[in-house]
């Protein structure tokens, strides 16, 4: 048993790995996805390729100025590509709880920026976007949960940080579940 | 078929009622199989065959489903129309070829889309087949069985898309009237059916050759005008019931479930006999189907009044589906529900929906007005897209070749029968 397993009750570790898990696929899915275009739906119609000039241009935070520079430059397609590969290389850290800490704070940086680039100060629903938001949404949200793991370092509960951190375990599980 | 505005508005009122409760029709395309999301931009089609026919298919073909690399005909002035439909289109200019094979070797090409004279389609469709390509081939299917077979046994060997041209399966009018009345049993037992394709003018096109020195010998015309007209010879050409009747016969052999058994046919070179013209200008044709079914085809080339139509006579109903826009239910009982339909983009192309909540008003405006008419070309443009959909993800073909032979199989064997002067042939 490791110090983060003394502390903590079987329920809550599983619903700290449940969480990072989660927050982790949708990071990789959205990566991937992003990386996959052009592709076709499964409705068969063409998916137009995807770019994050769209949001940048919208951009409303202090960086507006900017982001907005960055969405008419020639860096943009650079720009796009690194997002789509921060965003996968951020969801396999998270998934399969390796070098956690470090895919937490990359997804902290990640949702800062998408958070900071539009912050919901209008209270009413924005075009294409569901619900309302006024200063906190889905990014900020997330944004906390991710704070949450980066504190209780989950990766040492279930996940290949463990294997890292401790070799051992594999080869003495039942010495381990003995102490 | 002509009918008053009186008749037309009570016939088209009836259709949309009919109609209320039919699924979303977008959605009755989707099938299980389909896969999503899949990576690829648009597919990259070279076409054959870019006369008349060819160009109305680039004309509707969607950039965001098909990227044009390339042209191939043996006719310099096709080559040059397609350019120009390139052209009043945006879209970037096609490299040309007078060789398919020599495009298909030097494009990297996924599939052809083919609309060359009948007589070219199983060799054509078959060599891209083997060669790797999906093909999309304008119908008919092939000149002779033989050639559909080869056809459909390629697609099969080498696990490539065939989707033969008919159009009609595309159009939402269509779609709904089989899965919203005829399929919902809404005519009752049909017995009879009435498949016409009335014209008044000579089939014969006129037209210069590219160059007073323009010789198509060495493709399999002795001349330019044998090139041009290579509808109204044997050795190209199945006539009126590859041109039109093969058409009409896709729908009833969609309609009733079933393909023709034998065939009743007469006909004859009676108008137009000049400039040695081989094929009728005048058919008449009974196709028999299982269980005392049957359709009449006719097509002629001295009256225009009933133009063309398909028209289903139930038991309890009769459905008239005019000039591939407008659709009329005639019930043999009578009554009326109010209900609309829209026609409109939904999606990925339009769709039908069925409302029994509107008013019976608004139901009239279907051929015009707030609701728009069907638009024909909109299902060439959707033929196409679908072709590129069923290449990419998997989406089911409307016609793929073993919907297509079925039609195919009868009117070559109608033909034949006028052909031979042989009354009735078995299919």
């Amino acid at each position: 048993m490791n110090d983060v397993e003394a502390v903590l009750s079987r329920g809550q570790q599983v619903s700290l790995v449940l969480l990072r898990t989660l927050v982790g696929w949708h990071f990789l899915y959205e990566g991937y996805f992003k990386l996959l275009r052009p592709a076709w739906s499964r409705d068969g119609a063409p998916l137009a390729a995807w770019t994050s000039a769209g949001y940048l241009h919208a951009a409303n935070g202090p960086f507006a100025a900017f982001l907005h520079r960055l969405a008419d430059s020639a860096w943009i397609g650079r720009v796009d590509t690194l997002v789509a590969a921060g965003l996968i290389l951020v969801g396999l850290s998270l998934t399969l709880g390796l070098f956690t800490r470090a895919g937490c704070a990359g997804a902290l940086a990640l949702l800062a920026l998408f958070y900071l680039s539009q912050i919901p100060t209008a209270g009413v629903p924005q075009p294409q976007t569901e619900g309302a938001y006024l200063f906190v949404n889905k990014n900020l949200i997330e944004a906390a949960a991710v704070l949450v793991l980066l504190t209780f370092r989950t990766g040492r509960i279930a996940g290949l940080d463990r294997l890292r951190h401790e070799p051992r375990a594999r080869v003495a599980p039942a010495q381990e579940a003995a102490s | 078929m002509n009918l008053t505005p009186e008749q037309q508005e009570l016939g088209r009122r009836n259709f949309l009622k009919a109609l209320a409760g039919t699924p979303a029709l977008a959605a009755l395309a989707v099938g299980a199989a389909m896969k999503g999301p899949v990576k690829g931009g648009p597919v990259r089609v070279g076409y054959i065959g870019i006369g008349g026919q060819g160009r109305v298919l680039l004309e509707q073909t969607d950039p965001a489903y098909a990227d044009v690399l390339a042209l191939c005909d043996i006719n310099p002035l096709s080559l040059a129309k397609a350019d120009d439909v390139l052209q009043k289109r945006g879209l970037h200019p096609a490299r040309h070829y007078t060789e398919w094979k020599d495009m298909l070797e030097k494009e990297n090409l996924e599939a052809v889309i083919m609309a060359p004279p009948l007589w070219m389609h199983a060799d054509l469709a078959s060599g891209c087949l083997e060669a790797g390509k999906h093909v999309l081939c304008e119908k008919m299917m092939a000149w002779d069985y033989p050639g559909c077979e080869r056809m459909r046994d390629t697609a099969r060997k080498t696990g490539k898309i065939l989707e033969i041209g008919y159009q009609r399966n595309y159009n939402p009018l269509y779609q709904a009237a089989h899965e919203g009345i005829v399929k919902a049993g809404q005519l009752g037992d049909v017995y009879h059916s009435r498949i016409v394709w009335h014209r008044n003018g000579t089939w014969r096109r006129k037209g210069e050759p590219p160059s007073p020195d323009y010789d198509p010998s060495r493709w399999g015309y002795p001349d330019y005008d044998h090139l041009i007209n290579w509808r109204l010879y044997w050795r190209y050409s199945r006539g009126l019931h590859a041109e039109l009747a093969s058409h009409q016969v896709n729908i009833a052999n969609w309609f009733f479930g079933a393909e023709p058994e034998a065939v009743v046919s007469s006909g004859g070179v009676y108008r137009f006999p000049e400039g040695g013209r081989e094929v009728p200008d005048h058919v008449y044709t009974i196709f028999e189907y299982p269980h005392g079914r049957t359709a009449v085809f006719t097509s002629i080339e001295s009256n225009a009044y009933d133009h063309y139509y398909e028209a289903f006579y139930g038991t309890k109903a009769t459905l008239i589906l005019r000039g591939e826009t407008e659709a009329y239910l005639f019930d043999e009982g009578g009554g009326a529900r109010p209900t609309t339909v829209d026609v409109a983009p939904k999606g990925s192309g339009p769709a039908l929906d069925a409302s029994e909540s509107r008013s019976a008003e608004a139901a009239g405006s279907f051929s015009g007005g707030a609701s728009e008419k069907v638009d024909r070309t909109a299902a060439y443009r959707l033929e196409v897209s679908g072709f590129c959909s069923a290449i990419r993800t998997g989406k089911p073909l409307a016609c793929g070749p073993d919907r297509a032979i079925g039609s195919a199989k009868a009117c070559i064997r109608a033909a034949e029968a006028v052909e031979k002067k042989t009354t009735r042939l078995s299919v």
